[in-house]
This record gives C-alpha cells, sequence and structure tokens, in this order.
C-alpha cells in the first residue's frame, strides 16, 4: 500500500490522514514523563541554551512532519544543537536512556524519513549551518550538515564552481538530509547523486562516538562505509560535517525540446542518444496529460498535440557543444520529432525548463488530489511499463500523468483523484502499489529517489526477500543494537510484510522455505 | 564459457560454517602481492563462476557473474563502444589470469580516471551477494537511481571479500570518447600540482593526469571539436600533443608502467633503476589532490609518479616513519603495497560489527586484519 503523498502547497480543504498511521491530536498531547526521559530533559536542558531545548506544544508543532505531509506526529522533545560535540552528547544521552532519535534537516523529505517519535527526541541541525571552507584547490567545500543545497552552489559561484546534485527542493533543503536521502535531481546521468559527489562526513554514531569517513580523498581504506550512510535515512548515523565535490561550472549549455507523435518513438529516441555515446546533462520525458497541464500553467511553449515530448540538456565547452548538439538533433529527427525547438540563452532555456519543473503543481489543478510515485525502471522498459500504467489506469479508472526523469529511468506517475469521493483514497494508493509492482516486474525499484521512510516500507516487501530484510536488519544492529536512531523507518519488518501478504517471490519459488511466516 | 557456480559456492559456505573452516574467496589471485597474505582452510574458487548475463549498451550497464575475467568485460564493452567508468586494473596477468570482476570491485581499486570518471564504487547499481550464512541475497539493481534498503552494494567495495561473497554485479559503464589525446610538458612536481588544480577549474575534457620523470602528461577525452580545441588552449600551459607514449594509459591503469616494475627484474634502462636499494618499498599514498609534496624523497624524480590531480602518490621509500607522518599531516592514508592496509580504529569497529552482521562465524578470511566482532546491546563489544 501507498500511503498519500502531497506537496504541501496542494493541501487538500478536507485534510487526510492515513489510517493506519498514529496521529495525535495537539488537545491531547501529553509530553512523556517516564523516569528515563525527564532524565535526559534534565541533561538537554543542561548541555543546550534554553532556546534551544524545544517541549512546548506550539513550538514543536513545526516539527510535527515533513514534505509528506499526510503523516504527522507530535515529538517528545526537539532539540537544535550547534556543534558537533553537542550532537554526539545528545546522541550519547539518549543512548544511555534508550530514547529514540531522529536527525531532521530541513524537513523536505517526501517519504516521511524525517517524522518524529512521539517518545523521541527530534535532533534538529538547522543551527548547523555553517560553510566551514570553500577548498579551491582541491575542488571541494567542507559543510555543515544543515547547509542548504543551493548555498553550496552559491558560495563556490565566484569561484567559477558549483555543487551539482539539484533534488527539486535545493533551495530549501540541507545537504546532510541529501546525504540521508541520497537525493537526485535531474542531472544524475552525467553527475551523479548524491553518493557519488560526496567525499567526507563526520558521523555521530549511535553510542554517540564519532567515526570520521573519507575526507578530501579519492580513495579510502575497506569497506565503503561512506557509500553506506548515503541513502541510510539516519538510521545508522547522523551526520555533522560533509566534504563534497565541487565542478566547474559548465562554460556553455543547450536546451533542446522534441515532440513526438508517439511515447514509443520519445523513448527509442532516448534509447538512441545515449546508445550513441553522449550523456546528456539532463533528459527530461512528460506524457501528453502533464504536458498539457505544465502548459497551461507555465505557457513554456511545448506542443499540446504531442503524445510525448522531452527536454534536453546539453553543457560542455563552447567548442565541444556545437557537434553535440547537432548530433542530438540528428537523432531526434530520425526517430520521429516532429518539432524541436532549441535554446542557447539563458531565457529561452528557463522557459523550457519551466514547464518541466511546474509539471507537478500543474498536475495539481487538474486535480484536488495526487499521488506521486518514484519508481526506477531500466530505460528500456518504459514503452511497456507505460502500456502498463495506462493499462491500470483505466481498471482503476483513475488518470494518470507521467514525468519522467527519462536519462536515469526515474518515472514520476502522478495518480489524480479526488479525497472528498468516497474510496477514490484506497483506490489511488492501491494503484500506486500496483504500479510500483509494476516498476519492480521490470528490473527497477520501488523508490529512486524519494527514500522509503515510511511511506514505502509496505512496497519494500514487494522488492526484497525476508532474507534480505534480516540482513537490513541485522546490519541496523550492528551500527545501532538498540534500535534508536530513527525507528520505524526505511526497512518493514517481517510481521508487517507477512501481513500484507505482499512477500516477494522470485521466479515463482517461495525465497527461503524453512524461514517463519506470519 | 557461461556457468553459473551458485550451488556449489552455497554448499561450500554452508559446509565451511558448519565444519568450522576459514574460507579464502580467489578470483585470479592477481592482487596477492598487494595485501598481507590471508590465511583460509580452504580456497573458495570464484574463476569457474562467470558470464556476462545482461548487456545492452544503451542501458549503460553490464551485469555478470563475478568470477567473469575483467579482461572479458573491457572487450565485452569495447566492442560496443563502451568501458568501465573507474577503470579497474587488471594486474599481472599470471597464468590463471589478470583479474575478475569480483575481485575489481572487492578491491575497490580505480584507474587513472578516477577524479572524473568516478571509482569502482560509484559505478557499482547492484550485487547478488552470499552471506556467511550462505544465504543468497540481492541487493541494488540495474538501475542508476535507487534508493530501497540500505547500499549494501556499494559496501561490497573495497571490503575485500570481509562482509560475504559476490555471486553477481552490476557496474554502470561509459562510453568511449570520439577522440582521445595525449598531451605532454616538461615541469616539476610541484608545478604539475598546481597547474592541475588550476585546470580543474576550467571546463576541458581531461580525463587523467599523470606526473612522471619531470613530465606532465594529460588525457583529453571527448568529442573531436572538443579535444582539438581544448589541445589548441593548453599550449599556453606549455602541453603539447605527443603521440611518443600511445600506450601510457593502460599501462598506468594496468601497472604495467615501468615505474612499478623497477624492483622485479633487472633492467639495462638506467633511468628505471631504483634511487635506493631494493628495501624500498612501494607506498600507495593517497592525499588531498592539492597537498605539498613529500620532502623527503631521495630521487623525486624517479621514486615519485602521481596520478589523480595527484591524490595519488606513488612513491618508493624506505623510511616507513616518514610516508605515514608525511601522510597523516596532509590528511590522508598511506598504505605499503604487500602490507596490512591501514584503518582508523573507529572504523575499524563498524566494520567488524558488519562483519558479524553479514558472516557472524567468520567463515570469510580476509586479507585486511579484521575479524567479526558481535555488538551488544548496550551497544559495546561482547
Amino acid at each position: 500500500m501507498q500511503v498519500m503523498f502531497r506537496q504541501p502547497w496542494l493541501r487538500h480543504n478536507g485534510g487526510m490522514n492515513s489510517p493506519r498511521e498514529p496521529n495525535i491530536d495537539s488537545g491531547h498531547w501529553a509530553p512523556e514523563q517516564s523516569a528515563p526521559h525527564q532524565a535526559v530533559l534534565q541533561r538537554l536542558r543542561a548541555l543546550l541554551p534554553a532556546a534551544s531545548v524545544i517541549t512546548d506544544t506550539s513550538g514543536l508543532r513545526p516539527y510535527e512532519t515533513d514534505g509528506l505531509t499526510a503523516i504527522r506526529e507530535m515529538p517528545w522533545v526537539v532539540v537544535l544543537p550547534e556543534t558537533e560535540a553537542q550532537v554526539a552528547e545528545v546522541v550519547r544521552c539518549c543512548a544511555e536512556h534508550g530514547v529514540p532519535v531522529i536527525a531532521r534537516g530541513a524537513g523536505t523529505g517526501l517519504s516521511g524519513g524525517a517524522r518524529p517519535h512521539a517518545r523521541g527526541v527530534v535532533l534538529g541541525l538547522s543551527k548547523m549551518s555553517a560553510i566551514e571552507k570553500i577548498d579551491t584547490e582541491n575542488r571541494v567545500a567542507v559543510v555543515q550538515p544543515g547547509v542548504r543545497n543551493l548555498a553550496i552552489s552559491q558560495a563556490a559561484q565566484q569561484y567559477g564552481l558549483y555543487y551539482a546534485p539539484d533534488p527539486s527542493s535545493q533551495i530549501a533543503c540541507s545537504i546532510g538530509g541529501n546525504v540521508a536521502e541520497n537525493a537526485g535531481g535531474v542531472h544524475c546521468l552525467k553527475y551523479g547523486l548524491t553518493v557519488n559527489n560526496v567525499f567526507g562526513a563526520r558521523v555521530v554514531l549511535a553510542d554517540g562516538s564519532i567515526v570520521e569517513l573519507g575526507g578530501t580523498l579519492y580513495d579510502n581504506p575497506g569497506p565503503d562505509l561512506l557509500a553506506l550512510l548515503c541513502g541510510s535515512e539516519g538510521m545508522l548515523g547522523i551526520v555533522t560535517q560533509v566534504t563534497v565535490a565541487l565542478l566547474p561550472t559548465p562554460e556553455t549549455k543547450a536546451v533542446l525540446l522534441a515532440g513526438f507523435a508517439k511515447v514509443v518513438d520519445a523513448g527509442s529516441a532516448v534509447a538512441q542518444i545515449i546508445g550513441a555515446g553522449i550523456i546528456p546533462a539532463g533528459m527530461e520525458m512528460m506524457d501528453k496529460l502533464a504536458v498539457q497541464a505544465a502548459e497551461a500553467f507555465a505557457k513554456a511553449g511545448y506542443p499540446l498535440d504531442a503524445e510525448a515530448i522531452l527536454i534536453i540538456e546539453l553543457d560542455g565547452s563552447a567548442a565541444e557543444l556545437g557537434a553535440l548538439t547537432d548530433k542530438v538533433t540528428g537523432l531526434l529527427k530520425a526517430n520521429g520529432a516532429y518539432q524541436i525547438d532549441e535554446a542557447h540563452d539563458a531565457s529561452t532555456q528557463a522557459r523550457l525548463w519551466k514547464g518541466r519543473k511546474s509539471a507537478f503543481p500543474a498536475v495539481g489543478r487538474l486535480s484536488p488530489d495526487y499521488l506521486c510515485m518514484d519508481g526506477t525502471i531500466p530505460r528500456k522498459a518504459l514503452p511497456s511499463v507505460l502500456t502498463e500504467i495506462d493499462t491500470i489506469s483505466q481498471a482503476f479508472g483513475l488518470a494518470v500523468a507521467n514525468v519522467f526523469h527519462a536519462a536515469d529511468g526515474n518515472l514520476h506517475p502522478l495518480v489524480l483523484f479526488d479525497a472528498n469521493e468516497p474510496g477514490q483514497t484506497d483506490k489511488a494508493m492501491a494503484m500506486g502499489a500496483k504500479i510500483l509492482e509494476a516498476c519492480v516486474a521490470a528490473g527497477g525499484t520501488i523508490t529512486g529517489e524519494h527514500g522509503v521512510g515510511v511511506e514505502k516500507l509496505d512496497t519494500m516487501c514487494v522488492q526484497f526477500t525476508s532474507a534480505e530484510l534480516e540482513q537490513f536488519f541485522r546490519l541496523k544492529t550492528a551500527m545501532d543494537p538498540q534500535g534508536l536512531l530513527n525507528p520505524g523507518k526505511g526497512i518493514p519488518t517481517l510481521t508487517r510484510c507477512g501481513e500484507l501478504g505482499g512477500m516477494h517471490v522470485h521466479n515463482g519459488r517461495l525465497p527461503f522455505p524453512e524461514l517463519e511466516r506470519f | 564459457m557461461a556457468l553459473d557456480a551458485t550451488p556449489d559456492l552455497i554448499d561450500q559456505i554452508k559446509a565451511a560454517g558448519q565444519g568450522n573452516r576459514k574460507l579464502l574467496i580467489q578470483g585470479h589471485s592477481s592482487k596477492r602481492g598487494w595485501l598481507a597474505s590471508s590465511r583460509g582452510d580452504d580456497v573458495l574458487d570464484l574463476t569457474s563462476h562467470q558470464g556476462v548475463l545482461q548487456y545492452q549498451p544503451e542501458e549503460l550497464v553490464i551485469t555478470a557473474r563475478a568470477g567473469t575475467p575483467l579482461a572479458l568485460i573491457e572487450e565485452t564493452l569495447a566492442d560496443c563502444g563502451q568501458m568501465l567508468a573507474s577503470e579497474p586494473p587488471c594486474l599481472g596477468a599470471n597464468t590463471s589470469g589478470a583479474g575478475t570482476l569480483g575481485g575489481a570491485v572487492a578491491s575497490g581499486l580505480s584507474g587513472p580516471g578516477r577524479p572524473w570518471l568516478g571509482a569502482i564504487r560509484d559505478a557499482v547499481l547492484g550485487v547478488e551477494l552470499i552471506n556467511g550464512a550462505g544465504e543468497y541475497l540481492r541487493f541494488g539493481g540495474q538501475v542508476m537511481k535507487n534508493v530501497a534498503g540500505y547500499d549494501v552494494s556499494r559496501l561490497q567495495a573495497g571490503a575485500w571479500g570481509c562482509l560475504g561473497v559476490m555471486s553477481v554485479i552490476s557496474l554502470r559503464v561509459q562510453p568511449l570518447a570520439e577522440q582521445e589525446w595525449t598531451l605532454s610538458g616538461a615541469m616539476a612536481a610541484d608545478a604539475a600540482i598546481d597547474l592541475c588544480a588550476d585546470l580543474g577549474r576550467r571546463n576541458l575534457p581531461i580525463n587523467g593526469n599523470c606526473w612522471y620523470q619531470g613530465v606532465l602528461y594529460l588525457r583529453l577525452s571527448g568529442n573531436a571539436s572538443g579535444v582539438a580545441a581544448a589541445c589548441e588552449s593548453l599550449s599556453a600551459s606549455g602541453l603539447s600533443r605527443t603521440d611518443e607514449t600511445p600506450d601510457l594509459w593502460r599501462q598506468l591503469k594496468n601497472h604495467e608502467h615501468l615505474f612499478f616494475h623497477r624492483g622485479a627484474a633487472p633492467k639495462d634502462d638506467s633511468n628505471a633503476e631504483p634511487s635506493v636499494g631494493s628495501r624500498a618499498k612501494l607506498w600507495r599514498v593517497i592525499t588531498p589532490p592539492a597537498a605539498p609534496l613529500p620532502s623527503f624523497l631521495n630521487a623525486p624524480e624517479t621514486d615519485l609518479l602521481t596520478l589523480w590531480n595527484g591524490g595519488l602518490r606513488w612513491l618508493y621509500h624506505d623510511q616507513d616513519d616518514a610516508v605515514r607522518a608525511y601522510s597523516h599531516a596532509v590528511g590522508g592514508w598511506c598504505w605499503a603495497l604487500g602490507e596490512v592496509m591501514p584503518m582508523e580504529a573507529a572504523q575499524r569497529r563498524v566494520i567488524e560489527h558488519l562483519m558479524a552482521a553479514f558472516d557472524s562465524s567468520g567463515v570469510f578470511a580476509n586479507p585486511l586484519g579484521l575479524a567479526p566482532k558481535a555488538v551488544s546491546l548496550s551497544g559495546g563489544v561482547s
């Protein structure tokens, strides 16, 4: 089952909460009074300034949810440390008393990874927001976890450098959260995800000890713990400092818009461009419904009669870009693009991108509610998965608009529904789950860049066997024996999967038949 | 030759666990000389477990069994105009081969293009792993963006098998460039490193550089017009195109370059003679790329070779303390080939706990000198 996702600006009047998730009404909110909690609170107050230990309802309220606004829970306490030593002390103190710790960056995550715990401390890293060093010789930035993604590029701009990963929330999201979710963006095929752009991190472990991973270094000894940390959703450690790669700002860019009469032609254009040895900086696809919504919203100049459009960004030196653009244009035409617009100036490029970037709110105008999926599929599976989504859509009677990071296979189908219509919410969620199952069946994954958090716990059961889930749990226990770092996120329990009946079956074989079933 | 040895591998692992015997995971043994020898009671031979399972060039992914020869993977990719992005080394071809795919990932070693093309850990998209209990587990997949579950796949890079044996690996691949030119220019090592830092801030199609014996070599790689324009602009920096070293980058990647073999066999070439006796160890020193060069080298011209903008410094030296103190002082680390790879205590502790999570009874021998340690509920080591 898929819990509803909604952009904050699309909050439905009726409001909606997942029926299975606890929700704490402010009227009944009573702070945790147990002895360990009181001991922790005393230590926190001694450790931090009064304003950095939040316990009152109105102060806690902003922390009750993240970008997955449908899911809320009031935290017990929020602390806002300013130093690594304070973070370590908070974690150590909570470990001693068995109190959960939920690290939180900017709270823009889309899967509920930062949802608070009623008996836990939310460790907000917003005050650790210093850019400690822009090292132009080694082309890295050393930053604290609360630094906003975009702020790194802004600080590096004067040296002609930037930080490449650009999740859609980059104005607001923090680098610590980016590491926790292994954030992506629209330029991943060429420039990689967060994991490919982080060289080092200082990490507070579950017992409050500190480990330094990597550095301003291209290679490190032993198993890649830094990679393990990326995308671990604050469940293995809390990042207190990050060293990120800076790249030279591309000298020139070209943005191409191509309209296709058939989705399958757009798909084959994508395959042929990559097959020709071209790695575009970005390559996005939108289907007809998404195009029509975006055009009505943003007036980007998209062809309204197209079944699919591609937006392709090419970058590099001026010398290489001309030939590259010609080659891509040729391949687009050869694959049946009936309209190709080339933009070489910043304002036209911005216009062409604007439609894509406003696709979510634009679709939001078509429908009172929508559900955003985040599957990834092998590029070659795109036509068949889109066909299958269409079939699923007709079977459920709900429309779908598709927005696709064609370069890296990350598909965001938006399921349109109306929460005020009885039964539609359940229907949409069931349909979303079917779409993700189709992604997994095509050789893909249930989440490309939004993370599992609490939102996709159930669909994790489709992707992993019980033995794999148990291995995840053993890994977690090795690093956090008491299970206090962000409990209940990321990995579903076997009980949960058993109850759903969604146990993963590979090649028709029931995996590990010797294991207990719930 | 496509052979699936999975059932055999699982049987051997389970038997070793029951018999309390240690297994030494082995491919071509091409890196045998790199780490201190690790002892196993039995060998878990991966060389018959081979075959490319899936490869479609336009998907930019290759999936193969871990025992597949790296050379075969490279050939398969080259036939379709592609390459492994991380340029993992094929080392000292011995009778059994020059390295397997599994060995390439397990060792985590990357070639001369690492700063531009990524390390092998960056290229890993998925692994199928057999843990110490003989369970067959799939992590990651064949897609670039995947945040479902912990990244157990990339964790295997550099693990040297201490967290299980990889059975099948999916790697991201890279198109071969339309044009590749080598430029060279005479300059001192410190000037070369300064220049590399400067060039790194510009939009240039560079994807390799190397300083050795007073010459900086630069690899330009991209489309024809971009490479030609870059070559022209780099003449101002004293660099010009050379055809004298057509094999340089392959030699550096596979450690076939003269620098790496000075002690191995007597050579007539006087340039290749080590400046110090055979006691001088070969050190792999990883530093911030622009870190100052060591001042203690006996003969920097011949004892030093830098790659990765200066971030990888191979050097010959006989004073361990001097190399270690230097590496530490500049914020890097060093490793004398043939010895145990050093690791910080805090990191070692985490890895030993993870080993307990993947291989609680310690079935897999590992060359990192680590042993699984279970955590107690209070967080301490039991």
